[in-house]
């Protein structure tokens, strides 16, 4: 019960504040806008091209997102009054996480006109537009708990922010060809299994691979775990 | 009831509170003295679970805030020093939000205890620093709490505003235990039954407050020099 309090506090600060609505617009247009583009020049529409954006924009849009959560509580000193109140830090931290993932729910409602265009008019299957979907959603949990990490560790929203953007962005980084040619093959095959792009891959091409979602489950819970740990330090 | 037994704080190596007790009765207004850096704040954080101590013991009606945390914090009110709020929300909103996690149902009447109906729907943000620690003292009162903790609840206010908070806590004191800090000695002396002078982090003076105008000054001073 304190924890949906909690969530409605949190979610009610983005809805009545216009910067909620400009970074859910904003990462709307951007992924319409990106993927349009690539429709007018190259003349060919895949539903693997259009999620595959996804992450890339998730990269910038997350942490922008979760870069408030902790940080901002910690500026204004009002952890202090959620630590001293009735609510224990583990529910204080997933009212967060469910916040930033909800948000982030919306954005991705904002973007459905473009599968529902592939549905009409490629017949493609409802099915394989969900496990992309389904596979959006996995990155973002992801996304979120690392931003929310690096939230709790300052004060500051923009080093959060950055942190945050530089963190994912290696995490992103680590599947692409530039690292591949640097490494060797070993040490690229077990890089490459720690990359969230790699798991994606399966979702978006409309495959549930169970390791993938044990991968996409155990970073998440992993960060949360070590966000809990950062809480809790204050004791 | 509140019971402190041989407090001790450490931030890494830095002694904050060295073997500080203390008892607090219910019915009782103890004032907490001492000057910038002396451990109030400290020792009300450790009562509240918000840090907890090296070593000592904290009992809180018979109850631990390192073991029972949660269950002690639906009884207890706090008012933190320098008042910390969410500018963005309005008043309303923001005892809405206190009220629903300690479960009280009667906000309203909070609010009219400490003249806050004027002001219900203005963000907190736009509030002046009067009413901000009014909206402060709203928060710490919800849910009818047994102990309250109130550090520094008047500072930076002005004397005819000080003089309505110290008459609201005199009016709820009877059925509550309340820790009260402040630097302003006639405060204490109008409103303390009981005094507790805590100087580099250690308890310096632990008793009744003295009842002769000025004598709570002298105290002080024989008890903290710099």
């Amino acid at each position: 019960m304190n924890m949906i309090t909690l969530f409605k506090k949190e979610l009610r600060y983005y809805l009545n504040n216009p910067i909620g609505y400009i970074v859910l617009i904003l990462f709307a247009t951007t992924i319409n806008f990106l993927y349009m583009k690539d429709v007018f020049i190259i003349g060919s529409v895949s539903v693997q091209s259009f999620f595959s954006l996804i992450p890339w924009i998730f990269l910038v849009f997350i942490p922008a997102l979760v870069m408030r959560s902790l940080a901002e509580e910690k500026r204004l000193n009002t952890i202090e009054i959620l630590f001293t109140l009735p609510v224990s830090k583990l529910q204080i931290m997933i009212a967060k996480f469910l916040t930033s993932f909800v948000l982030v729910c919306i954005g991705l409602l904002l973007t459905a006109s473009v599968p529902v265009t592939f549905i009409f008019l490629l017949h493609l299957s409802v099915p394989e537009i969900l496990t992309g979907y389904m596979g959006c959603l996995l990155v973002a949990c992801v996304f979120i708990s690392i931003s929310l990490f690096f939230s709790s560790l300052t004060k500051s929203q923009v080093v959060s922010f950055l942190f945050s953007l530089v963190t994912l962005f290696i995490f992103l980084g680590i599947s692409s060809e530039l690292l591949s040619s640097v490494l060797p093959k070993v040490a690229q095959d077990i890089l490459i299994y720690f990359s969230p792009i790699y798991h994606f891959q399966n979702f978006i091409k409309g495959i549930i691979d169970l390791r993938s979602l044990y991968y996409f489950i155990s970073i998440t819970v992993l960060f949360l775990f070590l966000t809990l740990i950062r809480l809790r330090k204050r004791d | 009831m509140i019971s402190v037994t041989n407090l001790t704080k450490k931030f890494d190596d830095k002694i904050v509170l060295q073997d500080i007790s203390f008892e607090a009765k219910k019915g009782e207004i103890v004032g907490f003295l001492g000057l910038n850096g002396a451990g109030k704040t400290t020792t009300m954080r450790l009562m509240l679970g918000y840090l907890f101590p090296t070593s000592g013991m904290i009992e809180i009606n018979g109850l631990s805030p390192e073991k029972n945390r949660l269950e002690l914090l639906s009884k207890m009110g706090y008012l933190p020093e320098n008042n910390p709020l969410y500018p963005e929300m309005k008043v309303t909103e923001y005892l809405d939000f206190i009220a629903s996690l300690k479960h009280e149902n009667n906000r309203e009447s909070i609010m009219e205890s400490v003249g806050l109906n004027d002001v219900q729907n203005t963000k907190i943000e736009e509030l002046s620093r009067g009413y901000k620690q009014r909206v402060g003292l709203a928060a710490a009162l919800c849910g009818n709490p047994e102990i309250l903790i109130l550090d520094e609840p008047t500072s930076g206010l002005d004397p005819i505003e000080q003089e309505k908070i110290r008459s609201l806590i005199k009016k709820i004191s009877s059925k509550k235990t309340i820790i009260f800090s402040t630097h302003i000695l006639s405060e204490i002396e109008e409103i303390a039954d009981k005094l507790v002078i805590i100087h580099r982090g250690t308890v310096v003076f632990d008793g009744e407050k003295p009842k002769k105008k000025g004598a709570v000054e002298t105290l002080f001073k024989r008890h903290v020099k710099e």
